[in-house]
Protein backbone atom coordinates (compact mmCIF):
# COMPACT_ATOMS: atom_id res chain seq x y z
CA UNK A 1 0.00 0.00 0.00
CA UNK A 2 1.42 3.36 -0.99
CA UNK A 3 1.35 6.22 1.43
CA UNK A 4 -1.16 8.94 0.58
CA UNK A 5 0.45 11.97 -1.03
CA UNK A 6 -1.77 14.46 0.77
CA UNK A 7 -3.51 14.21 4.11
CA UNK A 8 -5.88 17.07 4.94
CA UNK A 9 -8.97 17.18 7.08
CA UNK A 10 -12.28 17.56 5.24
CA UNK A 11 -12.78 20.96 6.88
CA UNK A 12 -9.35 22.14 5.67
CA UNK A 13 -10.35 21.20 2.12
CA UNK A 14 -13.66 23.07 2.39
CA UNK A 15 -12.14 26.19 3.95
CA UNK A 16 -9.38 26.14 1.34
CA UNK A 17 -8.00 29.61 0.56
CA UNK A 18 -10.98 31.20 2.30
CA UNK A 19 -13.70 33.27 0.69
CA UNK A 20 -12.61 35.59 -2.12
CA UNK A 21 -14.86 38.30 -0.62
CA UNK A 22 -15.97 39.13 -4.12
CA UNK A 23 -18.64 38.04 -6.52
CA UNK A 24 -21.31 40.47 -5.41
CA UNK A 25 -20.07 43.07 -7.91
CA UNK A 26 -20.24 40.50 -10.71
CA UNK A 27 -23.72 39.48 -9.58
CA UNK A 28 -24.84 43.10 -9.39
CA UNK A 29 -23.40 44.09 -12.80
CA UNK A 30 -25.07 41.04 -14.33
CA UNK A 31 -28.41 42.27 -12.98
CA UNK A 32 -27.91 45.92 -13.91
CA UNK A 33 -27.02 45.01 -17.50
CA UNK A 34 -29.96 42.59 -17.54
CA UNK A 35 -32.37 45.33 -16.47
CA UNK A 36 -30.90 47.71 -19.06
CA UNK A 37 -30.98 45.08 -21.79
CA UNK A 38 -34.73 44.43 -21.55
CA UNK A 39 -35.97 47.81 -22.87
CA UNK A 40 -32.92 48.17 -25.13
CA UNK A 41 -33.54 44.77 -26.74
CA UNK A 42 -37.19 45.63 -27.31
CA UNK A 43 -36.13 48.94 -28.88
CA UNK A 44 -33.49 47.22 -31.04
CA UNK A 45 -36.05 44.68 -32.29
CA UNK A 46 -38.46 47.49 -33.19
CA UNK A 47 -35.66 49.25 -35.09
CA UNK A 48 -34.71 46.07 -36.94
CA UNK A 49 -38.32 45.43 -37.97
CA UNK A 50 -38.55 49.04 -39.18
CA UNK A 51 -35.49 48.46 -41.36
CA UNK A 52 -36.68 45.19 -42.90
CA UNK A 53 -36.90 45.27 -46.66
CA UNK A 54 -35.32 48.72 -46.97
CA UNK A 55 -32.31 49.29 -49.21
CA UNK A 56 -28.79 49.88 -47.91
CA UNK A 57 -28.87 53.66 -48.24
CA UNK A 58 -32.05 53.91 -46.15
CA UNK A 59 -30.73 51.46 -43.55
CA UNK A 60 -27.45 53.38 -43.27
CA UNK A 61 -29.28 56.67 -42.90
CA UNK A 62 -31.70 55.43 -40.23
CA UNK A 63 -29.08 53.47 -38.27
CA UNK A 64 -26.85 56.54 -38.33
CA UNK A 65 -29.54 58.97 -37.19
CA UNK A 66 -28.89 60.25 -33.65
CA UNK A 67 -31.72 58.63 -31.66
CA UNK A 68 -31.45 55.23 -33.37
CA UNK A 69 -27.65 55.22 -33.19
CA UNK A 70 -27.63 56.07 -29.50
CA UNK A 71 -30.18 53.37 -28.71
CA UNK A 72 -28.19 50.84 -30.71
CA UNK A 73 -24.92 51.90 -29.03
CA UNK A 74 -26.46 51.47 -25.58
CA UNK A 75 -27.91 48.12 -26.67
CA UNK A 76 -24.54 46.85 -27.90
CA UNK A 77 -22.67 48.00 -24.79
CA UNK A 78 -25.27 46.56 -22.43
CA UNK A 79 -25.53 43.12 -24.04
CA UNK A 80 -21.80 42.64 -24.57
CA UNK A 81 -21.09 43.54 -20.94
CA UNK A 82 -23.89 41.19 -19.86
CA UNK A 83 -22.78 38.30 -22.05
CA UNK A 84 -19.18 38.56 -20.93
CA UNK A 85 -20.23 37.90 -17.33
CA UNK A 86 -22.64 35.16 -18.41
CA UNK A 87 -20.03 33.26 -20.39
CA UNK A 88 -17.53 33.68 -17.56
CA UNK A 89 -19.97 31.97 -15.19
CA UNK A 90 -20.50 29.13 -17.67
CA UNK A 91 -16.74 28.60 -18.01
CA UNK A 92 -16.26 28.65 -14.23
CA UNK A 93 -19.05 26.09 -13.83
CA UNK A 94 -17.63 23.49 -16.15
CA UNK A 95 -13.88 24.06 -16.45
CA UNK A 96 -11.85 23.50 -13.28
CA UNK A 97 -8.22 24.04 -12.30
CA UNK A 98 -6.98 23.78 -15.81
CA UNK A 99 -4.74 25.93 -18.06
CA UNK A 100 -7.71 25.75 -20.44
CA UNK A 101 -9.75 27.75 -17.93
CA UNK A 102 -7.42 30.75 -18.16
CA UNK A 103 -7.35 30.56 -21.96
CA UNK A 104 -11.15 30.46 -22.10
CA UNK A 105 -11.63 33.28 -19.59
CA UNK A 106 -9.24 35.54 -21.49
CA UNK A 107 -10.75 34.57 -24.87
CA UNK A 108 -14.19 35.36 -23.49
CA UNK A 109 -13.16 38.89 -22.54
CA UNK A 110 -11.46 39.39 -25.91
CA UNK A 111 -14.50 38.13 -27.82
CA UNK A 112 -16.92 40.36 -25.93
CA UNK A 113 -14.72 43.42 -26.39
CA UNK A 114 -14.03 42.73 -30.08
CA UNK A 115 -17.68 42.14 -30.97
CA UNK A 116 -18.75 45.12 -28.87
CA UNK A 117 -16.22 47.57 -30.28
CA UNK A 118 -16.70 46.34 -33.86
CA UNK A 119 -20.40 47.07 -33.57
CA UNK A 120 -19.74 50.44 -31.92
CA UNK A 121 -17.30 51.30 -34.70
CA UNK A 122 -19.90 50.42 -37.35
CA UNK A 123 -22.56 52.55 -35.69
CA UNK A 124 -20.26 55.56 -35.23
CA UNK A 125 -19.15 55.27 -38.84
CA UNK A 126 -22.77 55.42 -40.00
CA UNK A 127 -23.50 58.30 -37.61
CA UNK A 128 -20.62 60.45 -38.76
CA UNK A 129 -20.93 59.36 -42.37
CA UNK A 130 -17.24 58.51 -42.69
CA UNK B 1 -13.11 12.58 -6.39
CA UNK B 2 -10.70 12.65 -3.54
CA UNK B 3 -9.01 9.43 -2.61
CA UNK B 4 -10.81 7.80 0.28
CA UNK B 5 -9.63 5.07 2.62
CA UNK B 6 -11.70 2.12 3.68
CA UNK B 7 -12.67 2.19 7.34
CA UNK B 8 -10.41 -0.69 8.34
CA UNK B 9 -7.40 1.06 6.81
CA UNK B 10 -6.91 -1.28 3.88
CA UNK B 11 -6.07 -0.11 0.38
CA UNK B 12 -8.46 2.60 -0.73
CA UNK B 13 -11.45 1.33 -2.60
CA UNK B 14 -11.93 3.27 -5.83
CA UNK B 15 -15.39 4.47 -4.98
CA UNK B 16 -17.75 4.90 -7.91
CA UNK B 17 -19.58 8.14 -8.58
CA UNK B 18 -23.33 7.73 -8.17
CA UNK B 19 -25.38 8.46 -11.32
CA UNK B 20 -26.80 12.00 -11.61
CA UNK B 21 -27.96 13.50 -14.94
CA UNK B 22 -28.48 9.93 -16.14
CA UNK B 23 -31.18 9.23 -13.55
CA UNK B 24 -32.57 12.56 -12.32
CA UNK B 25 -36.15 13.16 -13.38
CA UNK B 26 -36.28 16.03 -15.89
CA UNK B 27 -38.44 18.78 -14.41
CA UNK B 28 -39.74 21.93 -16.07
CA UNK B 29 -37.80 24.39 -13.87
CA UNK B 30 -34.55 22.43 -14.27
CA UNK B 31 -35.02 22.19 -18.06
CA UNK B 32 -35.82 25.91 -18.29
CA UNK B 33 -32.65 26.65 -16.35
CA UNK B 34 -30.47 24.81 -18.85
CA UNK B 35 -32.41 26.35 -21.76
CA UNK B 36 -31.71 29.78 -20.25
CA UNK B 37 -28.02 28.93 -20.31
CA UNK B 38 -28.14 27.51 -23.86
CA UNK B 39 -30.03 30.53 -25.23
CA UNK B 40 -27.57 32.82 -23.44
CA UNK B 41 -24.67 31.06 -25.12
CA UNK B 42 -26.48 31.18 -28.49
CA UNK B 43 -27.07 34.92 -28.09
CA UNK B 44 -23.39 35.30 -27.25
CA UNK B 45 -22.36 33.93 -30.64
CA UNK B 46 -25.35 35.59 -32.29
CA UNK B 47 -23.74 38.96 -31.64
CA UNK B 48 -21.40 38.11 -34.54
CA UNK B 49 -24.45 38.43 -36.81
CA UNK B 50 -25.35 41.73 -35.16
CA UNK B 51 -21.84 43.13 -35.69
CA UNK B 52 -21.88 41.88 -39.29
CA UNK B 53 -25.25 43.52 -40.02
CA UNK B 54 -24.24 46.88 -38.49
CA UNK B 55 -20.96 46.99 -40.40
CA UNK B 56 -22.52 45.72 -43.63
CA UNK B 57 -24.86 48.70 -43.61
CA UNK B 58 -21.94 50.96 -44.55
CA UNK B 59 -21.87 49.93 -48.22
CA UNK B 60 -24.18 48.50 -50.93
CA UNK B 61 -22.12 45.41 -51.82
CA UNK B 62 -21.60 44.40 -48.20
CA UNK B 63 -25.27 44.91 -47.42
CA UNK B 64 -26.27 42.87 -50.46
CA UNK B 65 -24.16 40.01 -49.13
CA UNK B 66 -25.87 40.24 -45.73
CA UNK B 67 -29.29 40.39 -47.35
CA UNK B 68 -28.48 37.35 -49.47
CA UNK B 69 -27.61 35.46 -46.28
CA UNK B 70 -30.65 36.71 -44.37
CA UNK B 71 -32.94 35.79 -47.25
CA UNK B 72 -31.55 32.28 -47.76
CA UNK B 73 -33.22 29.28 -46.16
CA UNK B 74 -30.38 28.59 -43.81
CA UNK B 75 -30.16 32.30 -42.94
CA UNK B 76 -33.88 32.45 -42.20
CA UNK B 77 -33.69 29.41 -39.95
CA UNK B 78 -30.72 30.86 -38.07
CA UNK B 79 -32.42 34.25 -37.70
CA UNK B 80 -35.67 32.65 -36.55
CA UNK B 81 -33.77 30.63 -33.96
CA UNK B 82 -31.83 33.72 -32.92
CA UNK B 83 -35.08 35.68 -32.48
CA UNK B 84 -36.55 32.96 -30.27
CA UNK B 85 -33.29 32.62 -28.35
CA UNK B 86 -33.16 36.36 -27.60
CA UNK B 87 -36.83 36.57 -26.60
CA UNK B 88 -36.61 33.41 -24.49
CA UNK B 89 -33.50 34.60 -22.69
CA UNK B 90 -35.05 38.01 -22.11
CA UNK B 91 -38.21 36.54 -20.57
CA UNK B 92 -36.08 34.06 -18.60
CA UNK B 93 -34.04 36.99 -17.36
CA UNK B 94 -37.18 38.73 -16.12
CA UNK B 95 -38.06 35.48 -14.31
CA UNK B 96 -34.65 35.49 -12.67
CA UNK B 97 -35.03 39.15 -11.67
CA UNK B 98 -38.33 38.27 -9.98
CA UNK B 99 -36.55 35.50 -8.06
CA UNK B 100 -33.67 37.83 -7.18
CA UNK B 101 -36.21 40.11 -5.54
CA UNK B 102 -37.18 37.19 -3.27
CA UNK B 103 -40.52 36.52 -4.94
CA UNK B 104 -41.89 33.68 -7.06
CA UNK B 105 -40.43 30.77 -5.07
CA UNK B 106 -43.78 29.15 -4.24
CA UNK B 107 -44.70 25.74 -5.65
CA UNK B 108 -47.28 27.15 -8.08
CA UNK B 109 -45.51 30.39 -8.94
CA UNK B 110 -42.25 28.79 -10.04
CA UNK B 111 -44.04 26.35 -12.35
CA UNK B 112 -46.28 29.07 -13.71
CA UNK B 113 -43.30 31.35 -14.39
CA UNK B 114 -41.44 28.57 -16.20
CA UNK B 115 -44.43 27.69 -18.37
CA UNK B 116 -45.16 31.37 -19.12
CA UNK B 117 -41.53 31.84 -20.12
CA UNK B 118 -41.69 29.03 -22.69
CA UNK B 119 -45.15 29.77 -24.08
CA UNK B 120 -44.47 33.52 -24.14
CA UNK B 121 -41.18 33.19 -26.01
CA UNK B 122 -42.68 30.97 -28.71
CA UNK B 123 -45.75 33.19 -29.13
CA UNK B 124 -43.79 36.45 -29.27
CA UNK B 125 -41.30 35.01 -31.75
CA UNK B 126 -44.07 33.92 -34.10
CA UNK B 127 -45.83 37.30 -33.80
CA UNK B 128 -42.58 39.18 -34.51
CA UNK B 129 -41.94 37.08 -37.62
CA UNK B 130 -45.46 37.56 -38.90
CA UNK B 131 -45.05 41.34 -38.45
CA UNK B 132 -41.61 41.20 -40.03
CA UNK B 133 -42.69 39.20 -43.07
CA UNK B 134 -45.71 41.47 -43.55
CA UNK B 135 -43.44 44.55 -43.32
CA UNK B 136 -41.09 43.10 -45.90
CA UNK B 137 -43.97 42.11 -48.19
CA UNK B 138 -45.43 45.57 -47.86
CA UNK B 139 -42.28 47.46 -48.73
CA UNK B 140 -41.26 45.40 -51.73
CA UNK C 1 -13.32 19.69 -16.28
CA UNK C 2 -16.39 19.14 -14.16
CA UNK C 3 -17.37 15.46 -13.96
CA UNK C 4 -20.27 15.58 -16.43
CA UNK C 5 -20.28 11.87 -17.27
CA UNK C 6 -19.81 8.72 -15.23
CA UNK C 7 -16.19 7.55 -14.90
CA UNK C 8 -15.33 4.07 -16.16
CA UNK C 9 -15.56 2.44 -12.73
CA UNK C 10 -19.01 3.98 -12.17
CA UNK C 11 -20.81 2.75 -15.29
CA UNK C 12 -23.83 0.74 -14.26
CA UNK C 13 -24.12 -2.86 -15.42
CA UNK C 14 -26.89 -5.45 -15.46
CA UNK C 15 -27.40 -7.09 -12.08
CA UNK C 16 -29.23 -10.04 -10.62
CA UNK C 17 -32.97 -10.62 -10.54
CA UNK C 18 -33.90 -12.16 -7.21
CA UNK C 19 -36.78 -14.67 -7.12
CA UNK C 20 -40.32 -13.50 -6.38
CA UNK C 21 -41.55 -14.38 -2.89
CA UNK C 22 -43.24 -17.77 -3.26
CA UNK C 23 -46.64 -17.24 -1.69
CA UNK C 24 -47.07 -13.50 -2.24
CA UNK C 25 -50.40 -12.36 -3.66
CA UNK C 26 -49.28 -8.77 -4.38
CA UNK C 27 -45.70 -7.61 -5.07
CA UNK C 28 -43.84 -4.44 -5.96
CA UNK C 29 -40.74 -4.49 -8.10
CA UNK C 30 -37.66 -2.74 -6.66
CA UNK C 31 -34.68 -1.98 -8.94
CA UNK C 32 -31.84 -1.04 -6.66
CA UNK C 33 -28.33 0.29 -7.27
CA UNK C 34 -25.75 -2.07 -5.79
CA UNK C 35 -22.03 -1.64 -5.36
CA UNK C 36 -19.79 -3.77 -3.22
CA UNK C 37 -16.33 -2.35 -2.45
CA UNK C 38 -14.96 -5.85 -1.98
CA UNK C 39 -15.81 -7.66 -5.21
CA UNK C 40 -13.95 -5.35 -7.60
CA UNK C 41 -16.92 -5.11 -9.97
CA UNK C 42 -18.80 -2.12 -11.36
CA UNK C 43 -22.10 -0.95 -9.86
CA UNK C 44 -25.14 -2.91 -11.00
CA UNK C 45 -28.93 -2.83 -10.72
CA UNK C 46 -30.49 -5.73 -8.81
CA UNK C 47 -34.20 -6.49 -9.13
CA UNK C 48 -36.24 -7.59 -6.10
CA UNK C 49 -39.90 -8.33 -5.50
CA UNK C 50 -41.45 -7.17 -2.23
CA UNK C 51 -44.48 -8.89 -0.75
CA UNK C 52 -46.66 -5.84 -0.09
CA UNK C 53 -49.08 -7.81 2.11
CA UNK C 54 -46.22 -8.58 4.47
CA UNK C 55 -44.70 -5.10 4.59
CA UNK C 56 -45.48 -1.49 5.51
CA UNK C 57 -46.52 1.11 2.92
CA UNK C 58 -43.35 3.19 2.62
CA UNK C 59 -40.39 2.71 0.30
CA UNK C 60 -38.18 2.20 3.37
CA UNK C 61 -40.49 -0.59 4.60
CA UNK C 62 -39.84 -2.39 1.33
CA UNK C 63 -36.07 -1.97 1.63
CA UNK C 64 -36.13 -3.36 5.17
CA UNK C 65 -38.34 -6.23 3.99
CA UNK C 66 -35.80 -7.09 1.29
CA UNK C 67 -32.95 -6.96 3.79
CA UNK C 68 -34.85 -9.21 6.23
CA UNK C 69 -36.31 -11.68 3.76
CA UNK C 70 -34.32 -11.74 0.53
CA UNK C 71 -30.82 -10.29 0.63
CA UNK C 72 -29.18 -9.38 3.92
CA UNK C 73 -26.23 -7.75 2.11
CA UNK C 74 -28.37 -4.84 0.81
CA UNK C 75 -26.90 -1.78 2.52
CA UNK C 76 -28.63 1.52 3.28
CA UNK C 77 -28.82 4.04 6.12
CA UNK C 78 -31.99 4.33 8.14
CA UNK C 79 -32.96 5.17 11.68
CA UNK C 80 -36.10 7.01 12.79
CA UNK C 81 -38.47 5.91 9.97
CA UNK C 82 -40.49 9.10 10.47
CA UNK C 83 -38.69 11.81 8.53
CA UNK C 84 -36.73 13.47 11.32
CA UNK C 85 -33.29 11.86 11.25
CA UNK C 86 -32.51 12.30 7.55
CA UNK C 87 -30.61 9.01 7.28
CA UNK C 88 -32.57 7.30 4.52
CA UNK C 89 -32.16 10.06 1.90
CA UNK C 90 -31.82 8.50 -1.55
CA UNK C 91 -32.89 8.94 -5.15
CA UNK C 92 -36.30 7.31 -5.62
CA UNK C 93 -38.13 7.43 -8.94
CA UNK C 94 -35.78 10.14 -10.22
CA UNK C 95 -35.93 12.58 -7.32
CA UNK C 96 -34.14 12.80 -4.00
CA UNK C 97 -36.28 12.17 -0.96
CA UNK C 98 -36.52 10.20 2.27
CA UNK C 99 -37.40 6.53 1.79
CA UNK C 100 -39.36 6.57 5.07
CA UNK C 101 -41.80 9.32 4.06
CA UNK C 102 -42.19 8.29 0.42
CA UNK C 103 -45.10 5.90 -0.09
CA UNK C 104 -44.65 3.02 -2.52
CA UNK C 105 -48.06 3.93 -3.93
CA UNK C 106 -46.70 7.34 -5.01
CA UNK C 107 -44.49 5.63 -7.59
CA UNK C 108 -45.90 4.08 -10.74
CA UNK C 109 -44.19 0.96 -12.07
CA UNK C 110 -40.93 -0.41 -10.66
CA UNK C 111 -39.30 1.53 -7.84
CA UNK C 112 -35.92 2.68 -9.16
CA UNK C 113 -33.62 3.46 -6.27
CA UNK C 114 -30.15 5.01 -6.44
CA UNK C 115 -27.85 6.60 -3.90
CA UNK C 116 -27.93 10.43 -3.68
CA UNK C 117 -26.60 11.69 -7.05
CA UNK C 118 -23.02 12.61 -7.97
CA UNK C 119 -21.52 11.36 -4.71
CA UNK C 120 -18.78 8.87 -3.95
CA UNK C 121 -20.50 5.60 -3.04
CA UNK C 122 -19.36 3.79 0.12
CA UNK C 123 -21.59 0.78 -0.51
CA UNK C 124 -24.96 0.26 -2.27
CA UNK C 125 -27.20 3.19 -1.25
CA UNK C 126 -24.71 4.72 1.19
CA UNK C 127 -22.94 7.85 -0.12
CA UNK C 128 -19.87 9.44 1.46
CA UNK C 129 -21.19 12.58 3.17
CA UNK C 130 -17.84 13.71 4.62
CA UNK C 131 -17.55 16.77 2.38
CA UNK C 132 -21.21 17.65 2.90
CA UNK C 133 -20.81 17.65 6.68
CA UNK C 134 -17.54 19.60 6.49
CA UNK C 135 -19.34 22.24 4.42
CA UNK C 136 -21.99 22.47 7.11
CA UNK C 137 -19.27 22.84 9.76
CA UNK C 138 -17.58 25.55 7.68
CA UNK C 139 -20.52 27.94 8.06
CA UNK C 140 -20.08 27.67 11.85
CA UNK C 141 -23.59 26.57 12.76
CA UNK C 142 -23.58 27.84 16.32
CA UNK C 143 -24.21 31.13 18.09
CA UNK C 144 -21.17 33.41 17.80
CA UNK C 145 -21.06 36.22 20.33
CA UNK C 146 -18.63 38.75 21.77
CA UNK C 147 -20.75 40.24 24.55
CA UNK C 148 -20.36 38.53 27.95
CA UNK C 149 -22.65 35.53 28.24
CA UNK C 150 -25.80 36.60 30.08
CA UNK C 151 -26.44 35.06 33.47
CA UNK C 152 -29.57 33.25 32.28
CA UNK C 153 -30.00 33.22 28.50
CA UNK C 154 -29.54 35.13 25.25
CA UNK C 155 -32.90 36.83 24.85
CA UNK C 156 -34.81 36.91 21.59
CA UNK C 157 -38.14 38.55 20.69
CA UNK C 158 -41.02 36.51 19.37
CA UNK C 159 -40.78 38.31 16.03
CA UNK C 160 -37.08 37.54 15.71
CA UNK C 161 -37.63 33.92 16.67
CA UNK C 162 -40.21 33.61 13.91
CA UNK C 163 -37.61 34.58 11.32
CA UNK C 164 -35.96 31.21 11.91
CA UNK C 165 -39.07 29.27 10.93
CA UNK C 166 -38.54 27.51 7.62
CA UNK C 167 -34.78 27.41 8.26
CA UNK C 168 -34.09 25.66 11.55
CA UNK C 169 -36.14 22.57 10.60
CA UNK C 170 -33.45 21.30 8.22
CA UNK C 171 -32.43 17.72 9.07
CA UNK C 172 -29.25 17.71 6.93
CA UNK C 173 -30.41 14.76 4.85
CA UNK C 174 -28.53 16.15 1.80
CA UNK C 175 -31.49 15.65 -0.56
CA UNK C 176 -31.27 19.29 -1.70
CA UNK C 177 -27.53 19.63 -2.21
CA UNK C 178 -27.25 16.38 -4.14
CA UNK C 179 -30.22 17.37 -6.32
CA UNK C 180 -28.43 20.52 -7.47
CA UNK C 181 -26.58 20.33 -10.81
CA UNK C 182 -24.37 23.21 -9.73
CA UNK C 183 -23.37 21.16 -6.68
CA UNK C 184 -22.75 18.14 -8.91
CA UNK C 185 -20.15 20.05 -10.94
CA UNK C 186 -18.67 22.16 -8.14
CA UNK C 187 -19.14 20.40 -4.79
CA UNK C 188 -15.47 21.08 -3.98
CA UNK C 189 -16.06 24.86 -3.95
CA UNK C 190 -19.83 25.52 -3.91
CA UNK C 191 -21.26 25.10 -0.41
CA UNK C 192 -24.56 23.78 -1.75
CA UNK C 193 -28.17 24.54 -0.74
CA UNK C 194 -28.17 22.72 2.64
CA UNK C 195 -25.12 24.54 4.05
CA UNK C 196 -26.34 27.86 2.61
CA UNK C 197 -29.82 27.45 4.11
CA UNK C 198 -28.12 26.93 7.48
CA UNK C 199 -25.87 29.92 6.80
CA UNK C 200 -29.00 32.01 6.36
CA UNK C 201 -30.46 30.52 9.56
CA UNK C 202 -27.47 31.91 11.51
CA UNK C 203 -27.38 35.19 9.56
CA UNK C 204 -30.99 35.78 10.61
CA UNK C 205 -30.48 34.89 14.27
CA UNK C 206 -31.00 38.14 16.18
CA UNK C 207 -28.73 36.90 19.03
CA UNK C 208 -25.72 36.32 16.77
CA UNK C 209 -22.98 38.96 16.80
CA UNK C 210 -20.93 37.68 13.84
CA UNK C 211 -23.28 38.52 10.96
CA UNK C 212 -20.63 40.54 9.12
CA UNK C 213 -17.98 37.83 9.38
CA UNK C 214 -20.52 35.25 8.29
CA UNK C 215 -21.30 37.32 5.18
CA UNK C 216 -17.57 37.77 4.53
CA UNK C 217 -17.11 34.02 4.55
CA UNK C 218 -19.95 33.48 2.09
CA UNK C 219 -19.03 36.25 -0.34
CA UNK C 220 -17.26 34.20 -2.94
CA UNK C 221 -17.90 33.42 -6.64
CA UNK C 222 -18.00 29.71 -5.80
CA UNK C 223 -19.15 29.27 -2.20
CA UNK C 224 -22.38 31.21 -2.78
CA UNK C 225 -22.66 32.47 -6.34
CA UNK C 226 -22.64 29.04 -8.04
CA UNK C 227 -26.35 29.02 -7.21
CA UNK C 228 -28.22 29.72 -10.46
CA UNK C 229 -31.73 29.27 -9.00
CA UNK C 230 -32.24 25.94 -10.76
CA UNK C 231 -34.79 25.11 -8.02
CA UNK C 232 -34.06 21.36 -7.76
CA UNK C 233 -33.16 21.88 -4.09
CA UNK C 234 -36.50 23.34 -3.10
CA UNK C 235 -38.39 20.73 -5.10
CA UNK C 236 -36.48 17.90 -3.45
CA UNK C 237 -36.64 19.04 0.19
CA UNK C 238 -38.63 16.41 2.13
CA UNK C 239 -39.24 18.97 4.89
CA UNK C 240 -40.75 21.45 2.40
CA UNK C 241 -38.14 24.09 3.15
CA UNK C 242 -36.98 26.56 0.49
CA UNK C 243 -33.18 26.63 0.13
CA UNK C 244 -33.42 28.44 -3.23
CA UNK C 245 -35.22 31.33 -1.54
CA UNK C 246 -32.80 31.34 1.41
CA UNK C 247 -29.88 31.67 -1.01
CA UNK C 248 -31.62 34.47 -2.94
CA UNK C 249 -32.09 36.24 0.41
CA UNK C 250 -28.36 35.92 1.20
CA UNK C 251 -27.47 37.39 -2.21
CA UNK C 252 -29.82 40.30 -1.55
CA UNK C 253 -28.24 40.90 1.86
CA UNK C 254 -24.79 41.02 0.24
CA UNK C 255 -25.98 43.54 -2.34
CA UNK C 256 -27.65 45.55 0.41
CA UNK C 257 -24.46 45.88 2.42
CA UNK C 258 -22.56 47.45 -0.45
CA UNK C 259 -25.13 49.30 -2.57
Amino acid sequence: MTAPRHIRTPLARVRGFGAARSGTDTFWHQRVTAVASVPLTIAAIVIMIMLLGRNQAAVAQILGSPLVAIIMLLFVVSITAHMRIGMQVIIEDYVHHDPLKLVLLVSNSFFAIIVGLTSVYGLLKLSFGL
Amino acid sequence: MAETRSLDGRAPAQRPLSPHLQIYRPMLTMMMSIVHRITGAANYFGTILLAWWINAAAGPSGYARFQWFAGSWIGRIILFGYTWSVIHHMLGGIRHLIWDSGRGFGANEREWLAAANLIGSIAITIILWVIGLLAMGGSQ
Amino acid sequence: MAQLTLPKNSKITEGKTWPRPAKARATREYRIYRWNPEDGRNPRIDTYYVDTDDCGPMVLDGLIWIKNNVDATLTFRRSCREGICGSCAMNIDGTNTLACTKAMSDVKGPLRIYPLPHMAVVKDLVPDLTNFYAQHASIEPWLRTISPTPRQEWRQSHDDRQKLDGLYECILCACCSTACPSYWWNSDRFLGPAALLQAQRWLLDSRDEATGERLDNLEDPFRLYRCHTIMNCTKACPKHLNPAKAIADIKRTLVERQV
